[in-house]
């Protein structure tokens, strides 16, 4: 389990700089060029010139990687491999396994699928990786989402290791009561009741309060709030956002218009 | 344009127009009151937690969506299509975005418990057992699509089978329908079963405080001979999916 949050890393850097929603601006629209773009190797483009120079930019290469060898690539190779050896309908063949045999078809289109999905995530773990949750979401609320999907979100990223810590701490407490969780099936079947059981009814006993208590500080009230911190937003980020629609609206022009 | 993206538009548009039905008629803004809001991170945060506890325990389920359910039953269809929906998000921000694609088999999830317990199904052990198929078979229908559209292959173990069933010679979209109708229904009649217990064991006037506390009246009955009927009912729907229903969709 995840012993932090978020993945954000706070460096001084040009990127980090950039509003929040300047960030998702940025990832949305190489997503769609790399999703949409015509051409066999685009989202692979994309990858390679955009978006890990921005993670040099950014100082935040080597987090990337990390990120890369241990969630990204273990998934892609797996489906690659998969898709390559169990798609039916190629017909060149390149190599046999066994009873399995690979075509040189289904390798190019399971590459294609695989350097999109390698991109999207790739994209993702770039926004969290050089944006902070809380202020991509005070941004956001000040612009117009609902306060209680920010509420929602950020409340979760807090209440997951606290209930994490619960867990463990009412694991260790039946343990020392003589539960057994390392036996046999039916016993731990059985064990599954006393650890559910106060972990689950206590969070939600926490819910009435919590409900009470966020009322209390004016959470449904319609009014204008103000803000304790301030995101900068310059004209410099108001710039590329429209240029990124533009490219955005370039791309699927260009889509449409090919097919 | 190709087929599959027609496809997709089509069904993003039906969505569309039933979110957009809903808000307007003022029947999703009953699902959420503040305790809504505040439920929501709970039942998010125990999907999470149980689900890692069953991997702990290494019992052969997921257990991964009580939360979902119990938001769906207490609070609405629309508050649970939204849990399940939160949740997978926040699983893939959190854990390993694997989890994006089966964003909307979350949200049916919720949205098939909601309106299962609005029409008075949730209140004894056997019609639990009925959600919980129910909930089993939309979860499937849409989550197949999505399968195929990933290639069939997702990276999880269930994947093997479907492998199996492809190199056998049978359709992309039949090999994961079987896999999943294999799968699907253990996993969320447990999971109903297991948020009927919690309801059960919550008071009466906790429960009254959510917008659809009504659905949370459990009836009083013999536990035995329910928990009789459940097991029958779970058989005979399990029984009649595998040999009826499964070749019906692959003509």
């Amino acid at each position: 389990m995840n012993d932090r949050l978020s993945f954000y890393r706070k460096k001084n850097s040009l990127i980090h700089r950039l509003n929040p929603f300047t960030k998702l601006a940025l990832i949305f629209t190489l997503i769609v060029i790399g999703l949409f773009g015509t051409g066999y190797w685009t989202a692979s483009i994309v990858v390679c010139l955009v978006l890990i120079p921005l993670t040099f930019i950014s100082k935040l290469f080597w987090e990337y990687l990390r990120v890369v060898l241990r969630l990204i690539l273990p998934t892609a190779t797996f489906m690659f491999v998969m898709q390559s050896v169990f798609i039916p309908g190629g017909i060149t063949e390149i190599f046999h396994l066994g009873p399995f045999s690979v075509e040189l078809e289904t390798v190019q289109r399971s590459f294609l699928i695989v350097s999109r999905l390698f991109l999207v995530i790739s994209a993702f773990a770039f926004l969290l990786l050089s944006t902070h949750p809380s202020e991509l979401m005070s941004d956001l609320t000040r612009r117009g989402l609902a306060p209680q999907f920010a509420y929602v979100l950020i409340s979760t990223l807090q209440i997951l290791p606290q209930m994490q810590a619960k867990a463990q701490t009412i694991i260790a407490a039946q343990r020392s009561r003589g539960l057994d969780t390392q036996s046999s099936f039916i016993r731990r079947v059985g064990s599954l009741v006393p650890l559910v059981g106060p972990l689950v009814f206590g969070s939600l006993v926490e819910v009435e309060e919590r409900a009470i208590a966020i009322e209390a500080r004016g959470f449904t009230s319609t009014h204008v709030k103000t803000f304790l911190h301030d995101v900068p937003d310059t004209s410099a980020d108001k710039v590329i956002r429209w240029l990124l629609v533009a490219l955005v609206v370039i791309t699927l022009i260009l889509k449409i218009w090919q097919s | 344009m190709s087929q599959d993206v027609v496809h997709l538009l089509v069904a993003i548009g039906v969505v569309a127009v039933v979110l957009a039905w809903a808000y307007v008629t003022k029947r999703m803004q009953k699902d959420f009151t503040t305790m809504t809001w505040v439920l929501i991170p709970v039942a998010i945060a125990i999907n999470i937690a149980i689900g890692q506890l069953v991997l702990v325990l290494k019992l052969p389920v997921y257990l991964d969506s009580i939360g979902t359910v119990l938001v769906g039953v207490l609070c609405g269809p629309w508050a649970g299509a939204l849990t399940g929906a939160l949740s997978n998000t926040i699983a893939g921000i959190i854990f390993d975005p694997g989890w994006w694609p089966w964003i909307p088999v979350a949200a049916t999830i919720g949205l098939t418990a909601g309106l299962c317990a609005n029409a008075g199904f949730f209140k004894t052990w056997w019609k639990v057992v009925v959600t919980g198929f129910l909930i089993a078979l939309a979860a499937t229908i849409v989550g197949s699509p999505i399968a195929v559209l990933l290639g069939g292959i997702s990276a999880s173990g269930s994947s093997i089978i479907t492998a199996f069933l492809l190199q056998t010679g049978k359709g992309i979209l039949e090999s994961v329908l079987t896999t999943n109708f294999l799968v699907e229904p253990i996993d969320k009649i447990s999971t109903s079963l297991l948020a009927f217990a919690i309801i059960d064991g919550l008071s009466a006037r906790y429960l009254a405080r959510f917008p659809h506390g009504e659905n949370a009246q459990l009836d009083q009955q013999k536990r035995t001979s329910e928990l009789v009927i459940a097991l029958i009912v779970v058989v005979v729907l399990v029984a009649v999916t595998i040999f009826f229903v499964v070749p019906m969709l692959n003509q």
